[in-house]
C-alpha cells in the first residue's frame, strides 16, 4: 500500500509505472504549456478548445480524429483509381527494352505515289500580258512553249500593270525586301496599316488584319476565338485550311449538309432546343462556318438564307473569301456584293488572301473592331510571325485603289466567266463523261468525273474513297495509300498532259488526300483571267474538251 | 478601343538624303579591322550546364508585389467599371444574345495590366530596319485607348528587328536582284507550288540553301510560321510521340497539336530530363495500351529567341543515336548568325548536318528576306512535297523574295561581293560578344551564350518594362521589352537583336544609355557568378573603363563563362 500513496489515485493500482516518467512526462506537460501560452493568441485557442470540450466531448475527439486523419492523408503518395503498383524494372530489363525497340522510319516511301513530283510545271512567263508561258517538266525533261496559263489563282491581272510595278519598284528601293520583324516589334511599318485601312474601307468593314500567308488566316484566326464549350456549325465540304481551323478550335463541331440550309436550319433548331434545355451559365460563342466559292467545287454559297438563318439563332458568320474576292460583285467586293448586301452587318468574319485576285501575296482577315484587336493579341500567326515584305502591301495598295477607281479589270473578268461555263456545262459529248461543279460567276471550273464513269473505271464512289481512307486514318496506318483515289488521280493527270501537248495549261486542284477530314473528289480546275479575249478562250475550250474526250474515250473502249 | 479610323498612320515618305548616308544610314561603314571577331567552330565538344544568375532575394519581392499592387487595382477599375460606365465595356458583356468575343476573364490581363503599356508595342515604322531605323511618332490617348500621329518621324538606333546580317537593305547587290526578278516575273502567283506556281527561282533558291545548310535537299516556303504550323501533321499521328522542349516556339506546338501527336516537355536544354524521359517513354510506351511508339520525334530550337541560349546539339546527337530518336531543330535564329560560316548551330558545333534529321530555318531573319525552309534528305523531303498542306494549298514564295534570298546567300559564302560576307559574320560576332560582355561588366544580368546575337538583359519588375522602353525611345533607340506569357512571369526583359550593321561606335552609345538608364531604375544587380567578373565578387565596372577595355577582351573566351 505504500506504493499508492504516490500514484495519483486516478491510476489503477494494477498497473505499475514507475514514478520516474510520471514525473517526467509531468514536467514536459507543463513546459509544453507554458511554451504553448507564449505564443501570442493561444490563450483564445485554449479557451476555444475548453469551451467546446466543455459544451461536447465527443466533439474534440472527432476533431483530433480528423486532423490526424487529415496528417495521412497528405503524406500519402496520390495514387490513380485501379492503378496497379509494377514491380520495378531493373536496369538489365530497361536496357534490353530500348535495344529491342524499333521505330518507324520518320517518313514512308512509296512509289506509288511519286509521279505527281515529276508531274510540277515550273513556270516562265513569256509575253508582257502574262498570258504565255514557257513550261517544264520532269526536271526539265520535257519542255513547251508558247503554252496559254488556263491555271493561274491571278485572276484580274492587276498586279502587272505598269503603274503597280512602279510602285513595287519604289517601295523596294525605300523599304528593302523583307520586314525583319513581327508586328509586335517594330515589324508593321506604315504601309502595312496603309493597306489594313484600305481593306477595311474597300469592303466596308471596320478594321482589317494582315497575315503572312493565305493559309494560315483561318487556323489562326478561328482557334483565337473559340474555348471549349464554343459551337461550331460548318459546311461539310470546306477546305483544308477551314478543317485545320476546326481541328484546333477545341469547340464542338457540327456539320450541315453542303449549301442545304434545310439541313442547317434543322440542325441550328436542334442546337437551339439543347443550349435552352441545358440552361447554360453564359451563352457559348456559336459560329457558322463556310466559304465563298468553294475551294474543292466551286460552289457558291447562299448568303442571304445563311444570315437570315444566323441572325435568327444568334450565330456568327465566318466566310473564307479566297476566291470570291474580286471575282464576284459588279466591283469585285466578293459575296456581299454578289447578293447586294453590305458585310459589314452580314458577316463577322472574311477570311481572304491577297495572293488570288489581288496578284500580292499574303492572307487578311476582315471584321468589327474589338474582333480585330483581339486577334492582334490572340491570334498566332499574327503575333509569332513575321509581317509580311513591306511592298506586297503596298502593291495590294496600289490594286485596290485601282479597283476603287474603275472596274473594268471585273467586268473582264466577268465577260469570260460566263462563256466558259456555258461551254462546258451546255456540251452533250462532254456530259456523258464530266459534270461541272463550280457556279457559273467562278473564275474557276471545276470538272469532275461523271459518277458513273468513276465507277465504271475505279470502281469508286465518293463514299468509298472516304470510308478507305477514314479506315487508314483509325488504324493510324502511316502510309496512306488509297487504290481507287490515285489511279482517279493519275486519269485527270493524263487529260492535264493531254491538254498541256495542245499548249493550254490546266491542273488537277492538287489534294493531299491524307489531310481531307471530308470527303472529296478529284477534279480538274480550269482558271480564266481577265487579260484573256473571248477567241482565245474558245480556241482553248475547245482544246481542252477533245483532250477530255479522247482521254475518257479511249478508257471506256479499254474498260470494254 | 481603337478601330482603323482613329489609327491610320499616315504614309510617310522617303527621306530627302544622298544616297551615301542613306547606304550609311542601313550598314555602318567598318571603322576598323580592331571590330572583327572570327567565329570558331566548338569542334564538337558539347555546352556546359548553364549558369543562371539570380537578383538578390527583395528584387523577386519587388516583382511580385508590382504585379500584386497591379492585379488588385485592375480588379478594382473592373469592379467598378463594369457597374457604372457599361458602354466602355461593352466588349466583354453578352449584348443581344451573342456572347463576347472574349471573356471578361482571359481578357483581364489584356484589358488592365497589357494596355497600360501599349505604347511600347507595335511602334509603325518606315523605311529599312537597317542600322537606324524610323519610328513613326504617335500620341497616346485615354490610356492608350487610341493613337494620333502627328506626321513626324524619329530616327532610333535599331536593337528592335531580326536583322543578323544586316541584309535589309535599299542598296546594293540584294536589292538589285530583287528588282531584277521584279520585271522577269512580275510579284504575283498562279498558285499553290504543287498546282502552278514553281518558277524556277525556286529550284534555284532551294538548290543554293540545300547546299548552304549542308542537306541533300530543302523546300521553301513563304511563311516561317506557317512552315512549322503545318510540318508535322503530314508525318506524325496519334500513336507518335514529340519529346519537346519547354521553350519551343508556339509554331511547332501548334504544328504538332495538329498532327494529334502526343507531347511530352522537358525543362529548357536540361539533357538528364531529356534522357530520363526518354528512357522511360522507350520502356513505357503509349499511356494506357503500352504499345511502343511508333516514332519518337525531338523537338528543339537552335537559339532560343526569348532566352540568347542554344541547343546542346552534341549531347543531343548522341542522345538520338543512342536512344533511334529522330531530332528536328528549328533554326530560325541561328542560321546565317551563328558559326564559322553562318551556317547555324550544326557549324557551330562543327557536327555533321546529317546527324539531324529535319533542319528548319527562316529566311526572314539573317537574310532580309520571309518565308522558311525544311532541309532533309531527298526522299524525306519528296514524301513531304506531296503531303505537306502548305506545298499543295498554300501561296508560295513570291520572286522578289526568292531573289533576296539567293542573293543573300551568294553574299555569305562569298560569291558575289567577295569579302563583304565573311565581314558580316565577323561584325555580326564582334557586336555580340562585345555588348554581352559590356552589359554583365556594367552590372546587368544578361541570359544566354557568348555568340548570341539575342542578348536578353532581365528587367524583373513589369513596371521597369514600360519605362526603360519609353526612356530608351526619349534616348533614340529602339529596343523590345518581352513579358509574360512569353517569358515566367517574374522575368520581364529586354531583348536587344544585335545586327552585323551596327558599328562599335553605336554599341559605345547604347552602352551609355543603357548604364545611365539602368543605374535609374536600379537594374544592376547581378552576382557576377554567370559571366563579368573574374574574382567572384559583383562586377560594377565604370562606363569609360568597359568601353576601353571591353573591345579587346571580348575576342577571348575565357571572360566568357558558356
Amino acid at each position: 500500500m505504500k506504493s499508492l500513496e504516490r500514484v495519483p489515485d486516478v491510476l489503477p493500482s494494477s498497473i505499475p509505472i514507475p514514478s520516474s516518467v510520471i514525473t517526467v512526462t509531468s514536467y514536459l506537460w507543463f513546459y509544453m504549456q507554458r511554451g504553448f501560452m507564449n505564443i501570442p493568441g493561444a490563450q483564445y485557442v485554449v479557451d476555444y478548445v475548453a469551451k467546446s470540450h466543455q459544451d461536447d466531448p465527443y466533439r474534440t475527439m472527432i476533431e483530433i480524429a480528423l486532423i490526424i486523419y487529415g496528417i495521412i492523408y497528405y503524406l500519402n503518395k496520390p495514387r490513380k483509381q485501379g492503378e496497379q503498383i509494377q514491380p520495378p524494372l531493373s536496369l538489365k530489363e530497361e536496357e534490353l527494352l530500348i535495344a529491342e525497340w524499333q521505330p518507324e522510319e520518320l517518313v514512308v516511301q512509296d512509289e506509288r505515289q511519286n509521279w505527281r513530283l515529276g508531274k510540277v510545271p515550273v513556270l516562265a512567263q513569256e509575253d508582257d500580258l502574262g498570258l504565255y508561258f514557257t513550261v517544264e517538266r520532269e526536271n526539265g525533261g520535257e519542255k513547251y512553249t508558247g503554252v496559254l496559263n488556263m491555271a493561274s489563282n491571278d485572276f484580274l491581272h492587276l498586279s502587272r500593270k505598269p503603274e503597280v510595278v512602279e510602285v513595287v519598284e519604289q517601295t523596294i528601293r525605300n523599304y528593302g525586301v523583307g520586314s525583319c520583324g513581327p508586328a509586335g516589334f517594330y515589324g508593321n511599318q506604315d504601309v502595312h496599316y496603309n493597306l489594313e485601312y484600305k481593306l477595311a474601307r474597300f469592303f466596308g468593314t471596320e478594321n482589317a488584319v494582315l497575315y503572312g500567308q493565305d493559309f494560315c488566316v483561318a487556323s489562326s484566326v478561328v482557334p483565337a476565338f473559340t474555348k471549349r464549350g464554343d459551337v461550331i456549325v460548318a459546311d461539310d465540304q470546306v477546305s483544308v485550311s477551314m478543317q485545320n481551323a476546326l481541328q484546333l478550335s477545341r469547340s464542338t463541331v457540327y456539320y450541315f449538309k453542303h449549301n442545304d440550309m434545310k439541313s442547317l436550319e434543322d440542325l441550328l433548331e436542334e442546337l437551339d432546343q439543347r443550349e435552352r434545355a441545358d440552361c447554360l451559365p453564359a451563352i457559348p460563342r456559336k459560329f457558322i462556318v463556310t466559304e465563298g466559292l468553294f475551294h474543292s467545287s466551286g460552289d457558291l454559297a447562299p448568303l442571304p438564307q445563311l444570315v437570315e438563318l444566323k441572325v435568327r439563332y444568334r450565330y456568327r458568320l465566318i466566310v473564307d473569301e479566297t476566291n470570291s474576292i474580286g471575282v464576284l460583285g459588279a466591283t469585285g467586293r466578293g459575296l456581299a456584293e454578289h447578293f447586294k448586301m453590305e458585310r459589314d452587318n452580314s458577316i463577322d468574319i472574311t477570311i481572304g488572301s491577297l495572293a488570288y485576285s489581288l496578284g500580292s501575296s499574303g492572307g487578311f482577315a476582315l471584321g468589327d473592331n474589338i474582333m480585330s484587336q483581339h486577334q492582334r493579341i490572340g491570334s498566332n500567326a499574327y503575333c509569332f510571325s513575321a509581317s509580311l515584305p513591306p511592298y506586297t502591301c503596298a502593291a495590294a495598295l496600289k490594286v485596290l485603289k485601282s479597283m476603287d477607281e474603275d472596274n473594268s479589270a471585273v467586268r473582264a473578268l466577268h465577260a469570260v466567266t460566263k462563256p466558259l461555263h456555258t461551254f462546258f456545262s451546255n456540251d452533250r459529248e462532254l456530259r456523258k463523261f464530266v459534270v461541272v461543279t463550280s457556279n457559273e460567276h467562278s473564275a474557276v471550273l471545276h470538272l469532275q468525273l461523271t459518277m458513273a464513269l468513276r465507277a465504271r473505271l475505279f470502281g469508286s464512289t465518293n463514299k468509298s474513297v472516304f470510308d478507305e481512307l477514314s479506315q487508314l486514318h483509325a488504324r493510324s496506318l502511316t502510309n496512306k495509300y488509297v487504290e481507287a483515289w490515285e489511279q482517279e488521280e493519275l486519269f485527270l493527270q493524263s487529260i492535264v498532259d493531254r491538254a498541256l501537248q495542245s499548249k493550254v495549261l490546266i491542273t488537277r486542284n492538287a489534294i493531299a488526300l491524307k489531310h481531307e477530314a471530308l470527303p472529296i473528289v478529284p477534279n480538274l480546275k480550269i482558271c480564266v483571267n481577265a487579260s484573256i479575249s473571248r477567241e482565245q478562250l474558245l480556241s482553248a475550250c475547245k482544246i481542252i474538251k477533245s483532250a477530255v474526250l479522247e482521254c475518257c474515250i479511249a478508257a471506256t473502249t479499254i474498260a470494254l | 478601343m481603337s478601330s482603323v479610323s482613329n489609327t491610320r498612320v499616315p504614309l510617310i515618305a522617303p527621306e530627302e538624303i544622298s544616297l551615301e548616308d542613306k547606304k550609311e544610314n542601313e550598314f555602318g561603314q567598318l571603322t576598323s579591322v580592331e571590330f572583327l571577331v572570327a567565329p570558331k567552330s566548338r569542334g564538337g565538344a558539347p555546352l556546359r550546364d548553364p549558369i543562371l544568375d539570380a537578383p538578390p532575394y527583395y528584387v523577386s519581392v519587388i516583382t511580385y508585389l508590382n504585379y500584386l499592387i497591379l492585379i488588385i487595382l485592375g480588379h478594382i477599375h473592373d469592379f467598378f467599371g463594369l457597374k457604372f460606365p457599361k458602354d466602355k465595356h461593352s466588349e466583354i458583356m453578352e449584348r443581344d444574345g451573342y456572347a463576347p468575343w472574349f471573356s471578361k476573364f482571359e481578357s483581364f490581363f489584356v484589358r488592365r495590366m497589357k494596355k497600360r503599356i501599349d505604347d511600347c508595342f507595335s511602334r509603325p515604322t518606315t523605311g529599312v530596319p537597317g542600322r537606324f531605323i524610323r519610328c513613326v511618332d504617335r500620341v497616346a490617348h485615354q490610356l492608350n485607348d487610341f493613337f494620333t500621329y502627328p506626321g513626324s518621324t524619329s530616327m532610333c538606333l535599331n536593337l528592335s528587328s531580326y536583322n543578323y546580317l544586316g541584309f535589309a537593305q535599299s542598296e546594293g547587290q540584294c536589292t538589285d536582284a530583287a528588282l531584277e526578278a521584279v520585271h522577269k516575273y512580275g510579284i504575283y502567283s498562279n498558285g499553290p507550288r504543287a498546282q502552278t506556281g514553281t518558277i524556277d527561282l525556286h529550284l534555284e533558291a532551294e538548290q543554293y540553301i540545300a547546299t548552304f545548310i549542308g542537306k541533300p535537299d530543302v523546300i521553301i516556303f513563304s511563311m516561317g510560321y506557317g512552315c512549322n504550323a503545318n510540318l508535322f501533321s503530314s508525318f506524325l499521328d496519334s500513336k507518335c510521340l514529340v519529346i519537346s522542349d519547354e521553350l519551343n516556339h508556339t509554331s511547332i506546338r501548334t504544328g504538332v497539336r495538329l498532327s494529334g501527336a502526343a507531347v511530352r516537355k522537358f525543362k529548357h536544354n536540361d539533357m538528364k530530363a531529356l534522357e530520363q524521359l526518354i528512357r522511360e517513354q522507350i520502356v513505357q510506351g503509349q499511356p494506357k495500351s503500352h504499345r511502343p511508339w511508333k516514332k519518337i520525334l525531338i523537338c528543339v530550337e537552335g537559339l532560343y529567341s526569348m532566352e540568347g541560349t542554344m541547343c546542346n546539339l552534341p549531347k543531343l546527337v548522341e542522345l538520338k543515336n543512342r536512344y533511334k530518336c529522330y531530332l528536328f531543330v528549328d533554326e530560325a535564329h541561328s542560321i546565317g548568325a551563328i558559326g564559322p560560316r553562318g551556317r547555324g548551330v550544326c557549324d557551330y558545333f562543327g557536327i555533321d548536318p546529317s546527324e539531324v534529321d529535319i533542319l528548319m530555318g527562316t529566311l526572314t531573319k539573317s537574310f532580309g528576306a520571309a518565308g522558311g525552309y525544311i532541309g532533309a534528305d531527298k526522299w524525306i523531303v519528296e514524301r513531304l512535297r506531296l503531303d505537306l498542306t502548305t506545298n499543295n494549298y498554300a501561296e508560295p514564295s513570291p520572286a522578289p523574295v526568292l531573289a533576296q534570298i539567293i542573293s543573300s546567300l551568294r553574299t555569305i559564302t562569298g560569291e558575289i561581293c567577295p569579302g563583304q560576307g565573311q565581314e558580316r559574320l565577323q561584325r555580326i560576332a564582334f557586336n555580340s560578344r562585345y555588348l554581352r560582355l559590356a552589359l554583365q561588366r556594367l552590372g546587368f544580368i544578361v541570359y544566354g551564350i557568348a555568340d548570341s546575337p539575342v542578348i536578353p538583359m532581365l528587367l524583373y519588375a513589369p513596371s521597369k518594362m514600360p519605362a526603360f522602353s519609353r526612356m530608351m525611345l526619349q534616348r533614340k533607340i529602339a529596343v523590345v521589352v518581352v513579358a509574360y506569357p512569353a517569358t515566367p512571369l517574374d522575368e520581364s526583359r529586354v531583348r536587344f537583336c544585335v545586327s552585323a550593321a551596327l558599328i562599335k561606335e553605336d554599341i559605345d552609345y547604347l552602352l551609355r544609355h543603357v548604364n545611365e538608364v539602368g543605374e535609374k531604375l536600379f537594374l544592376k544587380v547581378s552576382s557576377g557568378k554567370a559571366g563579368g567578373s573574374m574574382d567572384g565578387k559583383p562586377p560594377r565596372w565604370d562606363i569609360e573603363e568597359v568601353i576601353k577595355q571591353t573591345p579587346k577582351d571580348c575576342k577571348d573566351d575565357k571572360y566568357f563563362l558558356i
